[in-house]
């Protein structure tokens, strides 16, 4: 097990930046997920810590070492590929135990780890057969425990879960959870699905275009979003993001966005005064309905007509209509029934508001 | 159900008109060969109108392979035999390598592989005829050491009498027991990983029995002839051979080099991150998966030796006694000594050991896919 440490690395294809000066450490025993929107980079990111990418610039250390010259089969890192890359002439046992078979260890080692992991991962039944004889989550265990017999001192993994139905997803990112507070191996995931890091991350890293967004916790980055790219990224349904001015009125400050008016906080974003232009972000989970509005303060409250209700069992998603021109995406629980074309009352928690700065969209607090 | 019955009725009437014409000028032909080579049709009246025809069974094939006379036919058959094992080494071998070296991402490699599939675009009597001046006696390669001041070869490249690797004909049972013994237990030690138990009950024990059968009954067999006959390994083969290799070792390059590029990238990528060296990714994975590949340039390039014809023909002329082969004494038999029957006889012994080499290739298939 070691720490990871990315500084200032640089990857160009021919003329084309396509990383642009990263910097982060991985601690020791971390789950980092890497998140972003496809072709920002991730996977180059993640061959270059395995070693599969040279480096343009900078400089990546696992442990105590230095890798940027280090052949990946010296790196003592595992991969996990999103098409599970199952060598396809070979049973799982001999999947699993290729690399410590390359690495010369003894039959009964290579025999002993290559069961242990299959027991873990619940493949003994599996262990003569072709990669071709197994279902699509068998064959990603199956390159999860190619991964665990090694004993990595990281683990890389590239949209593991991509390739699986929403069912087995599920239940592979809980196995996945487990299978590191069990081994408590650092490792760096790259996903493209928000719900997945969010799950998973001990820190959430936002790429975008090859540059870092935020590095921090799932609630850091859901509750306190660097700009608003990660505001409308981190998040199913994305944050509202609405248009205003700031206007100063009896003393206190308000987004005024055409008739609504939203009570700023006193101390956020001093810099936010009389006739500044702002975006104001409200995540459809801080609007509330029913009984839970009581709980609000009384001028949090207001009227709105519900456009659209989708119904999803545990929560409902509705379009709201406030002062009859802004609209808004609401999650309220799922036992609030409201109908389309129906006034509801509706509460804002205005303290969960971020306000972003509408020229350079960096949130302001 | 009826309308099932319908399709397959309709299908087979498509197929109807290459069934019939594949049995009448395949299968049909193939029938008349055997019929033809059970006769006497050849000699005086061979070419007449109705030339008489006896029935003689088996006796064109025990001449062949027991008669006197054709101690010629059987070196041409022993020939084959080297040349065939030799092409395979030879042709799989080098591609194979070419193939590894080109699959590294050298600079041009697309003129690179241009050139080395290239020799497969010419004819085998010009592929041939650019051999004979490069094998001649006082030319080409022999001369080759003189220009760095070394004294010229005189090996006789195509007409050389040596010959190694020899055996005696006499012993041809013992000799075709030891070959059984040894695929045997080949094919056992193949599948003794996966299945110990059928591999020594119907392979591994077999195949020694009969090994031991012949090491000790050696003497108890009756002899395929009267006299000593001794064949082997001619050495004035070995120009033939190249020259095949030559030829042939680009396009099995070709047939690896689209293997080795049809493995994804990501794989290539897991044999590094699992500790495997180039040489090993080769050896335990890419090679190994390229098995279809293996079985069909066995199969492709087995047959091809066997029906050998236009380059020994082009090197050697047709009746060089050291370098002939089966084919070729086919020709001369049937059309230069009117002997219909005996050229029969030698093509259906070619058709039987083409089968040999086939047949195994096609039932493993046919398993596969029935059981995929
Ligand atoms: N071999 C290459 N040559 C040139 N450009 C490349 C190469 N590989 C990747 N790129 C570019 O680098 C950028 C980052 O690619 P990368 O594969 O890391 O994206 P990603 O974040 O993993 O996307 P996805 O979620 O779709 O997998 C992309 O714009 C891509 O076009
Ligand atoms: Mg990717």
């Amino acid at each position: 097990m070691a720490n990871v440490e990315i500084k200032k690395v640089v990857k160009k294809y021919g003329p084309v930046e396509v990383i642009h000066g990263v910097d982060l450490s991985v601690h020791e025993n971390e789950f980092i997920v890497l998140v972003g929107p496809s072709g920002c980079g991730k996977s180059t990111l993640l061959r270059m810590v395995a070693g599969l990418e040279t480096l343009s610039g900078g400089e990546i250390s696992i442990g105590d070492r230095v890798v940027n010259n280090v052949s990946p089969k010296d790196r003592n890192v595992a991969m996990v590929f999103q098409n599970y890359a199952l060598y396809p002439h070979m049973t799982v046992r001999e999947n699993m135990g290729f690399s410590l078979k390359m690495r010369k260890k003894s039959k009964e080692e290579q025999n002993e780890r290559v069961m242990e992991a299959a027991r873990i991962l619940e493949l003994e039944p599996y262990l003569e057969r072709k990669p071709s004889e197994l279902s699509g989550g068998q064959r990603q265990r199956v390159a999860m425990g190619r991964a665990m017999v090694r004993k990595p001192d990281v683990f890389l993994f590239d949209e593991p879960l991509s390739n699986l139905d929403a069912q087995l997803r599920t239940q592979m990112r809980m196995e996945l959870r487990k299978m590191h507070m069990r081994l408590k191996t650092t490792t760096i995931y790259v996903t493209h699905d928000q719900i997945e890091a969010m799950t998973l991350a001990d820190r959430i890293v936002i790429l975008k275009d090859g540059y870092i967004q935020q590095v921090g916790t799932p609630i850091e980055v859901f509750e306190k979003p660097n700009n608003v790219f990660v505001a409308k990224f981190i998040g199913n349904p994305p944050m509202n993001i609405l248009e205003g001015v700031c206007n100063v009125i009896d003393g206190k400050r308000f987004v005024v966005i055409g008739k609504t008016r939203f009570p700023i906080q006193d101390g956020v974003a001093a810099e936010i005064v009389d006739g500044s232009p702002v975006l104001a972000g409200i995540r459809p989970d801080s609007i509330k309905m029913g009984q839970n509005v009581e709980r609000l303060p009384k001028d949090w409250w207001c009227h709105g007509e519900v456009v659209v209700s989708e119904i999803l069992g545990a929560h409902s998603l509705l379009e709201i209509i406030i002062d009859g021109e802004n609209d808004l995406l609401a999650e309220v629980e799922g036992r609030i029934v409201a109908h389309p074309g129906e006034t509801v009352r509706i509460g804002f928690e205005f303290d969960r508001m971020v306000l972003f700065d509408p020229e350079t969209k960096m949130a302001l607090y | 159900m009826r309308e099932a019955s319908r399709d397959r009725l309709k299908a087979f009437l498509t197929l109807l008109p290459s069934i019939i014409l594949i049995g009448i000028f395949v299968y049909g032909f193939i029938g008349n060969t055997v019929w033809i080579s059970m006769t006497d049709w050849g000699g005086d009246g061979a070419l007449a109108l109705e030339p008489t025809m006896n029935f003689v069974g088996l006796a064109n094939y025990s001449d062949l392979f027991t008669g006197f006379l054709s101690s010629g036919f059987r070196q041409d058959l022993v020939n084959a035999v080297y040349y065939s094992i030799m092409l395979l080494v030879g042709a799989i071998g080098l591609g194979m390598f070419i193939a590894i070296l080109l699959d590294q991402k050298p600079k041009g490699e697309d003129i690179l592989r241009t050139i080395f599939l290239y020799p497969m675009a010419l004819s085998f009597i010009v592929s041939g005829t650019i051999w004979r001046w490069l094998l001649a006696p006082q030319g080409g390669v022999n001369v080759l050491p003189t220009y760095v001041g070394l004294p010229p070869l005189t090996f006789q490249w195509t007409s050389s009498t040596k010959a190694i690797l020899e055996f005696n004909w006499q012993n041809l049972i013992q000799i075709f027991l030891y070959i059984a013994s040894f695929a045997l237990i080949l094919v056992g030690l193949w599948i003794l990983k996966n299945n110990q138990k059928r591999a020594v009950k119907y392979w591994l024990g077999p195949g020694i029995i009969v090994g031991l059968i012949a090491w000790f009954g050696g003497g108890l067999f009756p002899e395929a002839l009267f006299m000593e006959e001794t064949h082997g390994f001619n050495l004035a083969t070995l120009g033939i051979i190249m020259a095949t290799i030559w030829q042939y070792s680009g396009y099995t390059m070709a047939l690896y080099l689209a293997g080795f590029h049809g493995i994804s990238q990501d794989l290539r990528d897991a044999a590094m991150l699992d500790g495997a060296s180039n040489a090993s990714y080769y050896r335990h994975v890419a090679i190994p998966m390229l098995k279809p590949i293996t079985i069909s340039a066995v199969i492709i390039l087995s047959h091809i030796s066997l029906k050998m014809f236009d380059l020994i023909f082009a090197m050697t002329g047709p009746d060089n006694a050291q370098t002939g082969h089966p084919a070729l004494n086919m020709y001369m038999t049937t059309f230069r000594a009117n002997d219909f029957a005996r050229g029969a006889a030698i093509a259906i012994v070619l058709f039987m050991v083409a089968a040999m080499f086939i047949v195994p290739y096609v039932v493993s298939q046919y398993r596969q896919r029935t059981k995929g």
